[in-house]
């Protein structure tokens, strides 16, 4: 089972692009690396406010139901640009050249198939909700505090819409991978080995360490 | 073809993507889109003008499930508890761990072993993650034992072994996703895990020191601390305590009264205080952002599975497949408890071959059904069912035991990843030689498992004391 890989880099359109999006990916996944980190203060200024101070945090929540689209959508692509939604590799793994960049292309299309079906249905989620004509151009609310719930709905057809873009370049890296026959090809994600895996798991968990035992990383 | 025909072919079109790689996540979307357009198609005859209209609706029931189901609270613990695992390593938990464990039990036979499995059990109490684990005390305590003489493969085997208890040891993030999916009270799922958890500390010790005495060649003593020196290492790790605590009392309150808040608010104080330490202990903007980017992946990772799966539910909900799954396996004419270990030793099969959390999502909409219904539905009184407990204890003791099987699959051939993990951090000991060092641990952890399907009050004591019921 694996749950990363690496990505190659050249100077071809593809790769620029694969890095130009790359890009737009991590800051993506950085906001919802911030949105747990908020929840966390959320939650820690929510106890402290009822139980020292006799004041709750109004729609806290609220504020949670928002916020969890925020972590669970907007990294959606960065995720599969590293390869980090796991999948079982033992029989693909066993593939090499043509043979796998064709398994892979025929996955890869009937994911991006799937994505953007969920674009169309996941948008038609948001529109139910969602009306100029209505104050916050809002038809629906939270229960408690009445925050307007399009905004969180948008997240989900606008992060799945990303990741279709990251998937149709995967498609065309791996096309080029099986038209070429290139052993190592760039911008699509590499099935590396159990070893490697682990070795690289270790050693990023090294660096952790490291950087905790002597301030710097 | 009748509905429960669909839902087995698009169920066996499920496991096929799975086997040929697809990811989980997608592969369950995927399968589960195909059988709602199926299914709904079939219900116009399959008529090709009606084609488009059933495509129609099948988008547009999937599309609200990942915002429905997604923003919910009790969810919001699961990035909770990651962050606090990732914001641990920065703390310098792990040393300070092993400098106590060792101060204090390094006097007994494998001592410096018996040591590393404490402190893997302590840092559980912050980290939900086994591989992460492993790796780390591969670094720390793997150098020190072979200083004086361990058994190379035994101390291997103790690191990748010991790595396993963080999935039981509040706070754990499979723990909390089982509990989401069979729709059970996370609290009682996490009160419920610190009994075996610890249970299984205390086995694999015993049976370090067991193996220390029988075989003289495995792990020397070492020792020589003085009570001050054990008292002064106490502070160091005084964090985990905190967090364990705070947890808990923010699930029971032990003092009478409702409990302090919810699991997220406990999970989020813990967060605090193993942020503020590992602010102290040097952790600067590009560490708290990697451990950021890293806690985003991980949570979209398990998120992603969650509505993959929720609408492949979705769909076998139409299709009726957890419903008569269960109607069938209550007719076999054999004893529920071999049923239930059946299914267990499935789950010790498939677990070799899959990510604990995938496997789980994956097969818990039709596995726990059929489990509930075993032992005589939701409702039963403890007095009339097969096992001999509540509709409610049978869901937390099932969950217990599965992620324990689940787990167990991490130390055995032929990916079982911690034991991968330790020969990459170690590269002088092979993958081999791992295995064969965890070979007695995964003993014991099957015995573990004989123990909690035999003795279920280990699982349910706690929260029938705490919680009631």
């Amino acid at each position: 089972m694996a749950g990363a890989s690496s990505v190659l880099e050249d100077g071809t359109a593809l790769s620029r692009l694969d890095r130009q999006l790359y890009r737009l990916e991590s800051a993506l996944a950085l906001v919802g690396g911030v949105a747990v980190f908020a929840l966390m203060l959320l939650a820690v200024a929510s106890v402290g406010g009822r139980n020292f101070f006799n004041h709750p945090i109004p729609g806290y929540v609220d504020w949670i139901e928002q916020a969890m689209p925020i972590i669970a959508f907007v990294g959606i692509s960065y995720c599969q640009r590293l390869g980090g939604h796991i999948r079982m590799d033992i029989l693909v793994g066993r593939l090499h050249g043509r043979a796998l960049w064709a398994a892979e292309f025929a996955a890869t299309t009937m994911i991006l198939a799937l994505m953007v079906l969920m674009v169309w249905g996941s948008w038609a989620h948001f529109e139910r909700s969602f009306d100029w004509h209505e104050p916050f151009w809002s038809r629906d609310s939270s229960l408690d505090i009445r925050l307007p719930l399009w905004p969180a709905k948008l997240l989900a057809p606008v992060a799945f819409a990303v990741l279709s873009v990251r998937l149709s370049l995967q498609l065309w890296g791996y096309g080029r991978a099986f038209l070429s026959g290139a052993a190592r090809p760039v911008a699509v994600p590499l099935i590396e080995d159990a070893q490697t895996v682990a070795a690289r798991e270790a050693s990023s968990v090294s660096g952790l360490e490291d950087g905790a035992a002597s301030g710097r990383r | 073809m009748d509905s429960i025909d669909i839902g087995l072919v698009v169920s066996g079109f499920l496991l096929a993507m799975v086997f040929l790689g697809v990811r989980v996540a997608f592969a369950a979307a995927i399968a589960g889109m195909v059988g709602l357009v199926w299914i709904f198609w079939a219900k116009q005859g399959y008529d090709p003008e009606r084609f488009f209209w059933a495509l129609t609706v099948a988008v547009k029931t999937a599309g609200q499930v990942p915002h429905s189901k997604i923003a919910s609270q009790a969810l919001s613990l699961i990035p909770t508890f990651i962050l606090i695992g990732f914001l641990a390593y920065h703390a310098g938990l792990t040393r300070s761990l092993f400098e106590a464990a060792k101060r204090w039990v390094g006097w007994l036979p494998g001592g410096l072993a018996v040591s590393t499995v404490f402190a893997t059990a302590g840092f559980a109490a912050v980290s939900g993650a086994s591989v992460a684990t492993s790796a780390v005390f591969a670094r720390i305590a793997i150098p020190e034992m072979l200083a004086i003489g361990y058994d190379k493969r035994f101390a291997a085997g103790v690191v990748a072994s010991a790595g396993t208890l963080a999935s039981l040891i509040p706070p754990s993030a499979i723990l909390v996703i089982y509990a989401i999916i069979v729709e059970q009270d996370v609290g009682a799922l996490l009160l419920a895990g610190f009994l075996p958890g610890a249970f299984s500390a205390l086995v694999y010790g015993g049976l370090i020191v067991g193996l220390a005495v029988a075989f003289r060649g495995f792990g020397p003593p070492s020792g020589g601390f003085t009570w001050m020196e054990r008292l002064r290492s106490l502070p160091a790790v005084l964090p985990i305590f905190f967090v364990v605590l705070i947890i808990i009392l923010f699930i029971y309150n032990p003092f009478g009264g409702d409990a302090w808040g919810t699991p997220t608010e406990g999970g989020a104080l813990g967060a605090f205080v193993v942020l503020v330490m590992a602010l102290w202990r040097g952790m600067r903007w590009p560490q708290l952002r990697s451990a950021l980017l890293e806690t985003a992946k991980l949570s979209v990772m398990i998120f992603t599975i969650i509505w993959g799966v929720l609408i492949y539910v979705r769909f076998l909900g139409f299709a009726d497949l957890p419903g008569t799954f269960a109607e069938w396996i209550t007719s076999l004419d054999q004893s529920p408890l071999l049923t239930l270990v059946l299914i267990l030793l499935a789950y010790a099969v498939l677990g070799m071959f899959m990510d604990a959390i995938g496997m789980l999502i994956l097969t818990l909409p039709v596995v726990y059904p059929a489990v509930i219904a075993l032992n005589g539905g939701e409702a039963v009184a403890a007095a009339d069912s097969a096992f001999g407990m509540s509709g409610v204890g049978c869901a937390i003791w099932f969950g217990i035991i599965v992620v324990k099987m689940a787990e167990l699959c991490l130390i055995t051939p032929p990916i079982g990843l911690n034991c991968f993990v330790v020969a990459g951090v170690r590269p002088e000991i092979s993958v081999q030689d791992v295995f064969r060092g965890a070979a007695p641990f995964f003993v014991a952890d099957a015995l573990t498992i004989a123990g909690l399907l035999v003795f279920p009050a280990i699982v349910l004591l706690l929260p029938s004391l705490l919680l009631g019921g």
